[in-house]
């Protein structure tokens, strides 16, 4: 294979997990002292690719050669071992312990192989620090660090070991962009040292500031790999959606098609440490679909409707009344209802019944003279298993032993019971299979149909496209579009929500 | 996707309405605990002996029933052996001082349920763990018996002794009386009201709970106001029956109450259990102790036993996992 000088080399590589192929047959070339971009929609494989170089996953097939030696154990320790760094987007750091503790994690200097040597590791800390420019005390603790310095630390520590090759999975998504840009030098100096950089990012922008090369991913495929000088922003969003963005001038112009008048929902200027003076309106019957990068404000705005984070300024209506939910009890009186990302982690409680589970958010409903009537409560869960056709041996199994498409189906069961007007879903599809899919699909666009208002907050632009009435696209806390979903593509909301085209907010 | 997997390929365990048989291990233990020491002696299958066991057990079973309540919402109280004690040393200093029964009483079972709602609202407003903060309470309660006490007890319980030492006609301990009442109300209380739905609900996944509209902390000090108030009337049946308070009145009740719960199948860090799979733990560890004695061997069998018993419990419910 011809790639001459590539530090790290990826060959025909292949992972697929039960139900998914991830990645198949595809071929990537880092090499020594440049800063190589990996790009892909959500699900185009990126994550599963910098794993398996990680050593995180072992490929079904193909094989990674680093430094010339295929990799045969796969293990975290085994990669870093060989010299593969990564820093993830959540920089794991121990909070209680210092700087220099975290920098050394396992290999602290000693005296005699028993008592550390604080005063070695501090020197040694704020030598590679100031190698790096980086004006960090070594024996501050980790948590009294602002993000930006935690982060900087974490490259640090990936470095520590003589580093070769520094994997960076989204590192500016807590960042702002004077932050980001004190990092872009740092990732500089070390090309400048010879250090490979495997750079993932959502943001184009900063991916054409800083590197020498792309990758595109697709649906778990190699789409092309070329050097940044060759390529326009246009060009690599086309790459990654597979078809051309169509600007039809959509985006914008037909912001605000919910009339003002009957909106049910309506945000004015509301603001949190995310969001950036949001205005929005949702009318009853409607299904909005949210989407952006991770980070972009779309979980924030759900957390803001069900009560969970109060914003800062701004006004919020709910049927014309003002709305200031303190938590979820308050939103649920309200009429408004969220389903979480996780079912597992924040949905569903996974010991108890799906009968259990569906009740759970309205306990009075089942309630006779003060105590439960569970024979009502059981007709209910049956009379939604056949309606929304959850697969469970009965209404009595504990949810934890049911598919990850049919605790979301449960979750939408609660949804409906606690009689919302205003239904939030958060990555309602994901991790489900195709057919789980479209008939939680289904299920939204009945309950619409019903008059309820439906926000679907996803990453998973082309999903969302199959079911919403209406896209709303954040980029950085501000909607960069709100377009009819049928006046617009794919590759125009996604070149809106990554790419640097001006928005034309409403 | 891998819950789907090992669902598949768990071990079969027979089931008996939509509960696996294992859960009932404490019951066949009793069983040939029973057969046994029926084989081999002779006074055993006497009235008076399960009269015995039914009244030893009487006051840790009400305070099982509180525990296993708690349990079911990732909740414990190891303040139940001082507040006993605490409960008890009211009523008895107030009887001293000649007052009514019915006031001794009130007093007495007011003031531990009062320290079950300081429970709660301290768990509940720090989101410490209660292992910590009861431990807390535990504490401070040991030096308020025996500092209201001067260390030397209350040695006569008057109107609490006649009515709670005694038997009924036909020779069962007046001690049943609450014991099976309060473990029909628990029963109950975690199966067919919302305040034990939301116990449930709490202990398998807070977060859940919370995002499906339930008042968390609320719940959470009903439920240890409710443990405060069984155990007063636990304090009050352990001091009429041995016609006695001091600050040792219940020792070793909380580890004991938990480890009765646990035995009988409720799990320690909340979402499963109930009454009934409680009093199993109760049963055996009261049909253990008198085994033992009737063995004729020394108390100190009878910690050894219970020690085997509550690791076997432990493994059998790993085991069901």
């Amino acid at each position: 294979m011809g790639h001459e000088g590539a530090l790290l080399e990826v060959r025909q590589v292949g992972k697929s997990f039960p139900g998914v192929q991830a990645l198949a047959g595809v071929d990537l070339a880092v090499r020594a002292g440049e800063v190589h971009a990996l790009v892909g929609q959500n699900g185009a494989g990126k994550s599963t690719l910098v794993r398996c170089i990680t050593g995180v996953h072992a490929p079904d097939a193909g094989e990674i050669v680093f430094a010339g030696e295929p990799i045969r154990s796969w293990s975290p320790k085994h990669a870093a071992d060989l010299g593969i760094a990564v820093v993830h987007q959540r920089t794991r750091l121990l909070p209680s312990l210092s700087v220099a503790e975290n920098v050394h994690l396992g290999h602290l200097p000693t005296r005699g192989g028993l008592l550390v040597d604080r005063r070695a590791a501090h020197r040694r800390t704020r030598d590679l620090l100031a190698r790096f420019g980086l004006d960090v005390d070594p024996t501050t603790p980790v948590s009294r660090l602002s993000m930006p310095e935690r982060q900087e630390v974490a490259i640090a520590r990936a470095l520590f070991r003589d580093a070769r090759m520094l994997v960076l999975d989204e590192p500016t998504a807590a960042l702002d962009a004077e932050q980001a840009s004190r990092l872009f030098a740092l990732v500089r100096n070390l090309t400048r040292e010879g250090v490979a950089v495997l750079y993932v990012s959502h943001y184009l922008e900063e991916i054409f500031d800083l590197a020498d090369r792309i990758t595109v991913l697709r649906d778990g495929r190699l789409v092309s790999t070329q050097p940044t000088s060759t390529l326009t922003e246009t060009e690599v969003v086309t790459l990654m959606a597979g078809h051309r963005p169509v600007v039809r001038g959509a985006a914008g112009a037909g912001a605000g098609t919910a009339r003002d008048a009957d909106a049910l929902l309506e945000l004015e200027a509301v603001s949190t440490a995310v969001l950036r003076e949001l205005t929005l309106a949702v009318a009853p019957g409607e299904i909005v679909g949210v989407t952006g990068v991770v980070g972009a404000g779309g979980h924030e705005l759900a957390r803001v409707l069900y009560g969970l984070t109060r914003p800062g300024a701004g006004r919020m209506c709910l049927d014309g009344e003002p709305y200031t939910p303190r938590g979820p009890r308050q939103a649920i009186r309200s009429g408004v209802f969220l389903v979480p990302e996780d079912p597992a982690q924040e949905g569903l409680v996974p010991v108890m019944s799906v009968a259990g589970n569906i009740s759970l958010v309205d306990l009075k409903g089942i309630r006779r003279g003060g105590v439960l009537d569970l024979r009502r409560e059981r007709r209910a869960a049956e009379d939604f298993r056949r309606r929304l056709r959850i697969a469970t041996p009965s209404v009595a199994t504990p949810v934890r032993s049911l598919s990850g498409g049919n605790q979301q189906k449960v979750l939408l069961a609660k949804a409906l019971t606690a009689g919302a007007r205003l239904l939030v879903l958060e990555e309602p599809t994901q991790g489900v299979d195709v057919h789980a899919k479209e008939e939680i699909h289904g299920i939204v666009r009945s309950v619409a149909e019903e008059g309820t208002a439906v926000i679907a907050v996803s990453t998973d632009i082309r999903d969302l496209l199959e079911f919403v009435d209406r896209i709303v696209a954040f980029r950085r806390g501000r909607v960069v579009a709100d377009v009819p979903s049928g006046l617009t593509s794919y590759a125009e909301i996604l070149d809106l929500t990554v790419g640097s085209a001006e928005a034309v907010a409403s | 996707m891998s819950a789907v997997a090992s669902a598949t390929t768990r071990r079969r365990v027979p089931r008996v309405g939509g509960v696996d048989l294992y859960s009932f291990w404490p019951v066949a233990v009793m069983a040939v605990i029973v057969v046994v020491t029926a084989a081999r002696t002779s006074n055993y299958f006497t009235v008076f002996n399960f009269e015995n066991i039914l009244s030893q057990i009487a006051p840790l079973g009400i305070v099982t029933m509180g525990q296993a309540i708690l349990l079911v919402s990732a909740g414990l109280d190891l303040s139940v052996g001082y507040n006993i004690a605490f409960a008890g040393i009211v009523t008895g200093l107030l009887l001293e001082h000649g007052q009514p029964l019915w006031l001794a009483v009130a007093a007495g079972v007011g003031a531990a349920t009062f320290v079950g709602f300081v429970n709660g609202l301290l768990v509940a407003q720090n989101r410490a763990h209660p292992f910590i903060i009861t431990l807390g309470t535990s504490i401070f309660l040991f030096g308020l018996d025996t500092q209201m006490t001067g260390g030397a007890p209350v040695n006569d319980m008057k109107g609490l002794y006649t009515a709670f030492g005694g038997t009924l006609p036909g020779g069962v301990p007046t001690l049943a009386i609450p014991f099976v009442a309060v473990v029909v109300l628990a029963y109950l209380f975690l199966r067919f009201t919302p305040l034990g739905r939301r116990a449930y609900a709490i202990g398998g996944n807070e977060e859940a709970a919370y995002l499906s509209g339930i008042a968390v902390k609320r719940t959470k000090v009903a439920l240890y106001t409710i443990m405060g108030l069984l155990v007063g009337l636990a304090a009050m049946c352990l001091a009429g029956e041995i016609n006695e308070a001091s600050f040792n009145l219940a020792q070793n009740y909380e580890l004991q109450s938990i480890a009765t719960a646990v035995i009988g199948g409720t799990a320690l860090f909340g979402g499963r259990g109930g009454a009934l799979r409680s009093l199993q733990g109760v049963a055996l560890w009261g049909i253990v102790q008198n085994a033992i004695s009737f063995a004729g061997l020394s108390s100190n069998y009878q910690q050894m036993a219970l020690g085997v018993i509550i690791v076997i419990a432990v493994m059998v419910t790993r085991a069901q996992r």
